[in-house]
């Protein structure tokens, strides 16, 4: 009896495969689909975001927003994309941010190239 | 029959098992970076203070606009006023580098490659050497319509505790017909370190 409700648990667990929930998939085009956090952070939020087109060029301005009570640093860089999803130019350079305790702040992101029609933000703690 | 599977066994494993997959070759303490980490082994002027302000730049005078009609553009060196050596070349290819991906401008021969420019000219229609078919003419050199020039500088402070480096990098593109100054950007970067 016992070993019969052993296996059926066991099985139980495997079958779910021991899975923590997964985070809601956020709806295409929102806000929160153009953010990836790498990693776990609890203290920085990305409040808005305004998109633009000057001159020709994606000019992408982010408000984020600092929750905890003392300064956070805050790993960030974009990356741009053509029509089809994929870059449109190589990647990058991170850049470090601080945000203060409790600060709201702006980033911007210009596109490299006028081909850039979408964006990811990639936000990154230490 | 149990001394023969195992004699096998352990030919098989010291055949296959301990073979190396890996594509590299030599000490595993040498590694490849990422090229786009942000740098902060010391505080003097490193690869991502030249990334972020070629970067910086480049975006900045591309999506302002003036430069209409994909413009020739002459670069000069960038001024190295801080107390470090900063090999200031690095910052205008990137940023020349960056400018052409983006197609916005045309550049002419740099200020200092300039002499090779015309030595090469020089070369080919004074030698005698070449085919006259094949002979670049003088004279149908493009003129730049600006220029880009700029400057670094730093502030640099010190105490027992801490060394605070503050530097200001800043670029203006220069109508060369009417000296005017059309497009001027900077950028800053502040770089502690606490003993």
């Amino acid at each position: 009896m016992d070993f019969k409700f052993i296996t059926v648990v066991a099985i139980a667990l495997l079958a779910s495969g021991c899975a923590s929930p997964q985070p809601p998939v956020p709806a295409p085009g929102s806000a929160a689909s153009k953010v990836m956090v790498m990693g776990p952070q609890k203290y920085i939020v990305v409040e808005a975001m305004r998109v633009a087109r000057e001159n020709g060029f994606m000019i992408v301005d982010v408000q984020l927003s600092n929750s905890a009570e003392k300064n956070k640093t805050l790993y960030y860089r974009f990356a741009w994309l053509g029509a089809e999803g994929f870059p449109v130019a190589e990647e990058e350079v991170w850049k470090s941010q601080v945000l203060y305790a409790s600060q709201n702040r702006f980033i911007q992101g210009i596109a490299p190239t006028p081909k850039a029609v979408d964006f990811r933000l990639e936000l990154k703690t230490p | 029959m149990f001394a023969r599977f195992s004699c096998i066994a352990v030919i098989a494993l010291l055949a296959s098992g301990c073979a190396d997959t890996s594509p590299t070759l030599g000490s595993r303490y040498i590694t490849y970076g990422d090229t786009k980490a942000v740098e902060t082994v010391t505080n003097e002027f490193g690869s991502t203070d030249l990334q972020m302000i070629a970067e910086s730049m480049t975006r900045s005078l591309a999506q302002s606009g003036v430069l209409r009609g994909r413009p020739v553009v002459q670069v000069y060196d960038v001024k190295n006023k801080t107390s470090e050596y900063i090999d200031t070349r690095d910052i205008t290819n990137s940023i020349k580098t960056q400018l052409m991906k983006t197609g916005v401008a045309r550049f002419t021969s740099d200020n200092n490659a300039m002499q090779s420019q015309i030595d090469q000219l020089k070369l080919q229609n004074q030698s005698g050497l070449y085919k006259k078919s094949t002979v670049a003419k003088t004279g149908n050199m493009i003129a730049a319509k600006y220029r880009i020039e700029g400057s670094i500088s730093s502030i640099v402070k010190r105490s027992s505790d801490y060394k605070d480096v503050f530097y200001k990098f800043s670029l203006q593109l220069i109508d060369v017909e009417s000296g005017l100054a059309e497009w001027m950007d900077e950028k800053e970067i502040r770089k502690t370190t606490e003993r």
